[in-house]
């Protein structure tokens, strides 16, 4: 079946909007007319397909049910006498204090009190949706209490195709489940001429149950002419820890969102990104982490390169949401600008509505520094050429820290495209 | 265990700023926006034709753009209810005792004939929409220097130079507010300071906004030659009345080669402004912009001074301090464009908010392709007094160039329990501890005022020392 062009537009859209002529708060992303929806898609085993295409709501309908036994809501009485301190204050500050709308949704997805309404997709609901029609049926991983799951699903680049899997993820308290997600250049495509054009991409929704642990790397080494789409949603109950780790190294665009709930008390979420911006790539990234469980952690990292003419831009949000006592939020961004052409943005913003907290972001935009170009120039390599290792450097940490073979495959051959040689180099290394 | 209590934190007095005088003998054009008030303050002032068209664009302008969706709420701003031209019954004086007694009381009140005598090379003052008294010691006028009233300037020598740079840094479709204020700006100052000109005491600006319901508009243009310096201070008030009032000023500032500025701004508006002002600054090849910027008042605010570094190695310097208590939401910040190489700016601005208050930090830091070797560093620190407020952190960065270094960081919480336990093991009782550590938060910004605005400024965050803050 081949379909028509499709425009998603407001996609990545960051909670907290700022001055439009920046062209950051959000993105657009443009499916071409005549692709098929084919799904190239494997699907590791054992993962345990027990798992119902519903699963990840009832368990989220569970979820809210133990949480509203710990956050009643509030008594009739009490929500008068807040109406009447509104009041009060209104009558008191001329007309009380006048919120920006991004302020005015946060309570309001606040007050709704319901799990589902604060669940959020990275790259927006409708890019979800769209992905989800385009992936048919879902990937359900469960792992029981206390049990161990891995899984691994790769998703190939087929020119003329979109290519999508929808994934569920639903660890049960005290489990563990380890998701590789690969998507990787169509063997047989590779180096065709013209480019071929496609789209891939994954949307994963995380249930992590108390004291669950997830860990989901997502190694994208599509060729040029590629459009990938990685959207995900967590939630994290008490003692639930999420890591995801996601590696970007190639296509033409990339539009990668992740939105986290980590509303359990202690309960964690690290991010760690690497990406590599070459040639005209476009990457687009979006994270939102939503702090509500007191004691919650989340860290965002994102380090990469943009060389070429590559463009990038980063929204990084840490809500820290009244209640969430004692939680901590950080994020950090390196990037190395190593051409003139490169285009790099970033917006690490921290929200903030509780004072017993602690938020912090930094973020180093630059060049090679002058005494690390000195040391590898002083040892005969041409300043480009040094700038080339680091372009160089960041394909092989990928393959190096690749979860399994699947995922390093993709990344040496994707290393070898960019730089003939690379793949026996590397073999010769490791 | 006895429940901690909070430290308190005083909200800002502002029973100096609190009286108003009954503005019966103003005259006042009707409240709104027509294209016939617009001709009005045009005619009142017997501008030149250009300004009239100028005016009459920018109203366009205005109708043709909406408000910004990302900033707070303005939706209390009826400008339908907004008088925008109040001209208090005086012309402008250069003689203080000629301006009329009860003006005269409310700067004799907030200090400025003081400030004069005391410290100052010159004193603009503005009541409303006009301005109303302005002087300049002899020796600054001996110099070269052109202190006056912008309107005033419109007229001699130097209209010329203003036509040329009128609103160019600014031009009326930036925003919404730059055109409202392209279409009905009355008022301002005008300053000039000839090429190798450095000017030891400061230059003064005092706006206020006495009538009700009604918008301030003022233009400030300051050009400071190739090699020249000056310092200028801002400085606004308004007594607080129970509608809307509307502040939309405006600023520009060229600087020259090697030229020096540095630009002061206190704002303590009344609760019930809405201050909506825009600043902006060109600096030329090594020219330098120092902006030291203080917002404590006003219902709404969104107030983001922006460098612009168009010259090989131009810097420019950000320190800035917003204070948002109960009713206030303040959305402050700056912007900085790296448009040559070699250029360097830094910023570093520190926000409380307490007792239900908002408080935003926001930026742009854009390297252009030509910014080849600049820097920029953007420090940014906010500190939560209480639960109920609120302190968001959003800054941008867009960078076109490969050999930039640009750095960020922020941090937002409480004090910190360790902070205090380390002072209080040396001996300093808790209270003090607390004192010196919200002190010392504040104290990168105080350093830079004038004396009596740190003054103002350390009142303005008083502690009452109470348990625990947290």
């Amino acid at each position: 079946m081949q379909t028509s062009a499709v425009t998603i537009g407001r996609a990545s859209a960051m909670p907290a909007p700022t001055w439009h002529f920046l062209n950051m708060n959000d993105t657009v992303i443009e499916v071409p007319a005549g692709l098929a929806i084919s799904p190239s898609v494997k699907v590791s085993e054992p993962y345990s397909a027990k798992g119902a295409a519903d699963e990840f709501e009832n368990a989220l309908a569970d979820a809210q049910e133990a949480w509203e036994q710990d956050h009643p809501a509030p008594t009739a009485e009490e929500l008068a006498t807040r109406e009447e301190f509104l009041a009060a204050e209104a009558d008191a500050t001329y007309g009380g204090t006048a919120q920006s709308a991004y302020q005015v949704v946060a309570d309001a997805i606040e007050e709704s009190r319901s799990l589902a309404v604060a669940f959020e997709h990275g790259v927006g609901d409708e890019a979800a949706a769209y992905l989800r029609y385009a992936a048919g049926e879902r990937v359900v991983v469960q792992a029981d209490p206390g049990k161990q799951v891995d899984a691994q699903v790769v998703v190939a680049a087929v020119p003329g195709t979109v290519s999508a899997a929808a994934i569920d993820v639903i660890a049960d308290a005290g489990s563990s489940v380890n998701l590789s997600i690969v998507v990787e250049a169509d063997a047989d495509a590779s180096g065709q001429a013209p480019q071929p054009e496609g789209i891939t991409g994954t949307t994963v929704r995380v249930f992590a149950d108390d004291g669950a642990q997830v860990s989901i790397t997502r190694t994208q080494a599509l060729d040029e002419g590629f459009t990938d789409i990685d959207d995900t949603g967590l939630f994290a109950a008490d003692d639930a820890r999420i890591d995801v780790r996601q590696t970007i190294l190639g296509g033409s665009a990339t539009f990668t969102g992740l939105a986290g709930d980590l509303r359990g008390d202690s309960s964690r979420i690290d991010v760690d990104t690497r990406y590599l911006g070459h040639s005209d790539r476009k990457l687009d990234l979006n994270y939102s982490l939503r702090h509500h469980g007191p004691k919650s952690r989340c860290n965002l990292q994102a380090n990469g390169v943009l060389a070429g003419r590559a463009s990038k831009t980063l929204r990084g949000t840490i809500d820290l949401v009244r209640g969430c006592k004692g939680a901590e939020g950080a994020e950090n961004e390196t990037v190395l600008l190593v051409d003139e052409g490169v285009h790099n943005k970033t917006v690490p913003v921290i929200l903030c509505n509780e004072d017993d907290v602690a938020g912090n972001h930094g973020a180093t935009i630059g060049h090679i520094r002058d005494e690390q170009l000195f040391y590898l120039t002083s040892r005969g390599l041409s300043q480009e050429a040094a700038e080339r290792m680091f372009v160089a450097a960041i394909v092989e940490q990928a393959a190096i820290d690749a979860p399994d073979e699947a995922a390093k495959d993709a990344v040496v051959r994707l290393g070898e495209r960019l730089a003939p040689g690379f793949a026996e180099l590397f073999e010769e290394g490791v | 265990m006895a429940e901690k209590k909070r430290t308190q934190v005083d909200d800002i007095d502002r029973s100096m700023y609190d009286f108003r005088y009954d503005d019966a003998d103003a005259e006042k054009l009707d409240a709104g926006l027509t294209p016939d008030i617009v001709r009005e303050i045009s005619e009142r002032k017997g501008e030149p034709e250009w300004m009239l068209e100028h005016r009459l664009k920018s109203l366009e302008v205005y109708n043709s753009i909406d408000m910004s969706d990302w900033g707070p709420s303005i939706d209390g701003l009826d400008m339908d209810n907004i008088v925008t031209y109040v001209k208090p019954p005086t012309e402008q004086k250069s003689d203080w005792e000629s301006v009329p007694d009860n003006i005269k009381d409310t700067f004799d009140r907030l200090g400025i004939p003081q400030a004069e005598r005391s410290y100052l090379a010159g004193v603009g003052a503005q009541y409303d929409s006009e301005l109303v008294y302005h002087s300049m010691q002899e020796s600054a006028a001996k110099m070269g220097i052109v202190y006056s009233g912008i309107e005033e300037a419109l007229h001699g020598e130097y209209a010329e130079l203003i036509r040329s740079k009128f609103m160019t840094l600014i031009p009326p479709t930036d925003h919404k507010f730059a055109a409202l204020h392209g279409a009905v700006w009355s008022g301002g100052s005008f300053v000039y300071v000839p090429r190798g000109v450095r000017l030891d005491y400061p230059l003064q600006s005092y706006f206020r906004l006495n009538a009700k319901g009604a918008g301030q508009f003022e233009h400030t243009l300051i050009i400071v030659e190739d090699d020249a310096d000056l310092h200028f201070i801002e400085g606004c008030s308004a007594p607080k009345y129970n509608v809307a009032n509307l502040h939309a000023g405006a600023v520009e500032l060229f600087v020259g080669k090697r030229a020096h500025l540095r630009y002061s701004t206190i704002e303590n508006w009344s609760k019930n402004m809405y201050n909506l002002n825009t600043k902006r600054c060109r600096c030329e090849e090594e020219g330098e912009i120092e902006w030291i910027s203080g917002s404590f008042g006003s219902h709404v605010g969104y107030l983001y001074p922006m460098s612009i570094l168009a010259g090989r190695k131009a810097r420019a310097s950000f320190t800035g301090i917003t204070f948002a208590g109960r009713g206030q939401n303040l959305d402050t910040g700056c912007k900085v464009v790296l448009a040559a190489p070699g250029t360097s700016a830094s910023v570093e601005t520190k926000g409380i908010s307490k007792d239900g208050g908002i408080q935003t930090f926001r930026s742009s830091v854009v390297a252009t392709p030509a910014a080849n070797g600049s820097r920029c560093t953007v420090s940014c620190q906010s500190l939560m007094l209480d639960d109920r407020s609120r302190s968001d952190t959003i800054p941008a960065m867009d960078i076109r160039c490969k050999n930039v270094d640009i750095g960020h960081e922020a941090t937002i919480g409480r004090i910190g329990d360790d902070k205090v336990f380390y002072l209080m093991s040396r001996g300093v009782s808790e209270e003090e501890a607390k004192a010196m550590i919200v002190n010392g938060f504040a104290e990168p910004i105080s350093k830079e005022l004038p004396l009596e605005y740190a003054v103002e400024m350390n009142n303005l965050i008083k502690l009452e020392m109470e348990g625990a803050i947290g």
